[in-house]
């Protein structure tokens, strides 16, 4: 064997630099190390770079046939981005995509920050569990359930309209047409997400030094100040990280629960990008149409974090991402 | 003066102090009601009887209890046949994940391999940029695992963050180990598989559970790529009892007659199938929870 390599090196060593000889030695000699990361390394290529290669389609008159690089460029190459700009119900969905983003952003963010530090006083240890325990459980609850509850819950006769009853409120299909959509949606990510957002920063409450309480107490400061003045600072940092990424997603919805609560009376109504994207690219089979649109959003979500992330940059560098 | 004072305003604190305990206990009472009802409501009516349902009167309890909606729900093959699938692919692609991720992880700890850097950076990429929801389509499509099991598990099997988070797990069994087996002869893939698989337990576990329970719960990739009416998961059954109408009758026998003749509450059984798809991943929870606390302490080592 040795010899094979040498006759090998002699007539190659011309043409290879010294640097990718002694790479390619190193290499031979860690092959079990290179064998072993090879499936994962071919997984990740086939599902994860094949797709970042299909976006060229978005250019493309794409035929299956000719696959994504002999398919014919598009003529202008924007074509599939101004045809959805020109697209009717543009606004609406632009319009319904952000309302959507700001106002979930606007309630299911604060909602683990504030319960977690309102758990983190309690006093009774037992309790503060099972409270955290049962906290949890909706978060592993499945979409489907969760929109057929909202879905029954939000008919006449529902959960949700007995609890109007007791207002006064007169009882209506809640599921029809868009006026109670966001609130749905809204009120059931909150649902399912308050407890399980909060354990990142339950996991910060309790790394709090116990000598600053100490030191307040001596100082006189009640509850509130204690809260104000150590708990929130401490879990400051996590909150930052976890606003500039829910900022970069404000435009990628749980397009799999819109879809689900889509129906006739209201699926233009409350369509946003991203259940669009779904509905005529893999139903339809417009997937040229479909990819420009999900690059469009890609690259607004991006400007969105890099901007969030500037302006966190400027009120406190220590917590941005970059 | 100035102690009498004092003392005054300490008890002024613990006072308030107090009440706000009250208060929040009270809060945390009403906050848990407000978690558990729901899914206790779901539980109530699927046991009621149609009258009862109609009359909108159920609410912790099940009234008039009937169990018909469970009899039609398990005593057909469809939700049998649904849990079967679903298994298959919830265990099939945890334990794709975990051992893929498991070999990437190992080779990406050992500080002296060529590929380390170029692999990190392999995997960063893809945190920050994804081909979005129609490339992955047309390339599972193009690879022919459309209809298939694999259409599932593959596509989301590994990712950079899961990777990660194994090497700072594996990092924490020390170096050392390696060493040593090295040492004694060991070749890599012996040093993974007999000792650092078997040393990680906590982290498969917790791995393990989080990729049955996503997988039991996801209809999205089954509605993408599994055309097969016999091989689809739970959730997909569900879906479609829950969300087109008449389609109940097409899966469960005997429904419509039911249905008509008073006996039944088509809520009977939609609930009943949801308490067939929740259920499951309710008697994991215990499990669930005793091991991700584990789990996100893992995610928190610096990577």
């Amino acid at each position: 064997m040795e010899r094979l390599q040498n006759t090998s090196r002699k007539t190659l060593k011309d043409f290879i630099p010294q640097q990718v000889l002694k790479f390619s030695k190193l290499l031979w000699r860690q092959k079990s190390l290179v064998f072993l990361a090879l499936p994962p390394v071919i997984m990740v290529f086939l599902f994860r770079y094949l797709p970042m290669y299909g976006i060229l389609i978005a250019f493309k008159d794409y035929k299956p046939l000719r696959g994504v690089w002999g398919s014919p460029w598009e003529t202008p190459l924007f074509e599939n981005f101004i045809r959805f700009f020109n697209y009717v119900d543009f606004k609406r969905l632009i319009f319904n995509t952000v309302k959507v983003g700001i106002v979930s952003l606007f309630f299911t963010y604060p909602a683990p920050i504030i319960f977690a530090l309102l758990l983190n006083e309690l006093r009774f240890k037992k309790f503060k569990r099972v409270v955290q325990t049962i906290s949890y459980l909706p978060h592993f609850i499945s979409v489907v359930v969760i929109v057929g509850m909202l879905n029954n819950f939000g008919s006449l006769g529902g959960l949700f309209n007995q609890i109007r009853g007791i207002f006064g409120l007169e009882a209506v299909n809640m599921n029809s047409g868009d006026k109670y959509f966001l609130l749905m949606y809204v009120g059931s990510a909150v649902w399912q997400g308050v407890g399980w957002g909060a354990i990142i920063y339950l996991a910060a409450l309790a790394n709090v030094d116990p000598t600053l309480y100490d030191v307040a107490n001596i100082d006189g400061a009640n509850r509130w100040h204690k809260i104000w003045n150590i708990n929130l600072p401490s879990i400051l940092p996590t909150t930052t990280v976890i606003l500039i990424l829910n900022a970069g997603n404000i435009l990628s919805q749980d397009y799999t629960k819109i879809l689900l609560m889509q129906n006739d009376t209201n699926r233009s109504l409350i369509d946003v990008i991203s259940t669009f994207v779904y509905r005529v690219g893999i139903a339809q089979g417009e997937f040229e149409y479909a990819t420009a649109v999900n690059l469009f959003v890609s690259v607004i979500n991006f400007f969105l974090v890099f901007i969030t992330n500037k302006i966190v940059q400027r009120l406190n560098p220590e917590n941005s991402l970059w | 003066m100035s102690s009498v004072a004092k003392r005054k305003a300490k008890n002024e604190i613990h006072i308030g102090s107090h009440v706000f305990d009250v208060m929040l206990v009270i809060f945390m009472i009403l906050f848990s009601v407000v978690m558990i009802y729901p899914l206790v409501n779901v539980i109530a009516i699927s046991l009621s009887s149609s009258a009862m349902i109609s009359s909108g009167k159920v609410t912790w309890f099940p009234k008039e209890i009937t169990f018909t909606g469970y009899e039609i729900v398990f005593g057909q093959s469809t939700i049998w046949i649904a849990y079967l699938n679903t298994v298959k692919y919830a265990v099939t692609y945890a334990v794709v994940s975990l051992f893929m991720t498991s070999l990437l992880a190992y080779t990406l700890l050992i500080p002296e391999f060529v590929l380390r850097k170029p692999l990190t950076i392999y995997l960063l990429i893809t945190m920050f940029f994804s081909g979005g929801t129609v490339p992955t389509y047309l390339v599972v499509r193009n690879l022919g695992l459309m209809n298939t099991m694999w259409a599932l598990v593959l596509p989301g099997a590994v990712s950079a963050y899961n990777v990660f988070v194994y090497r700072a797990f594996f990092r924490g069994l020390s170096i050392e180990i390696r060493e040593a087996a090295k040492i004694d002869g060991a070749g890599d893939a012996t040093i993974l598989f007999r000792i650092y698989m078997p040393l990680s337990k906590a982290l498969y576990a917790t791995f393990g559970l989080f990729a049955i329970v996503g997988m039991w719960n996801s209809y999205f990739s089954a509605l993408l790529y599994i055309k097969d009416e016999a091989k689809q998961p739970i959730q997909n059954v569900l879906r479609s009892i829950l969300f087109s109408s008449g389609a109940m009758g097409g899966t469960f026998d005997g429904v419509n007659q039911l249905v008509q003749s008073g006996k039944l509450n088509p809520k009977n059984v939609q609930y009943a199938t949801i308490f067939a798809t929740v259920a499951p991943v309710v008697m994991i929870y215990p499990f669930l929870q005793k091991y991700f606390a584990q789990g996100v302490q893992v995610g928190s080592v610096k990577g």
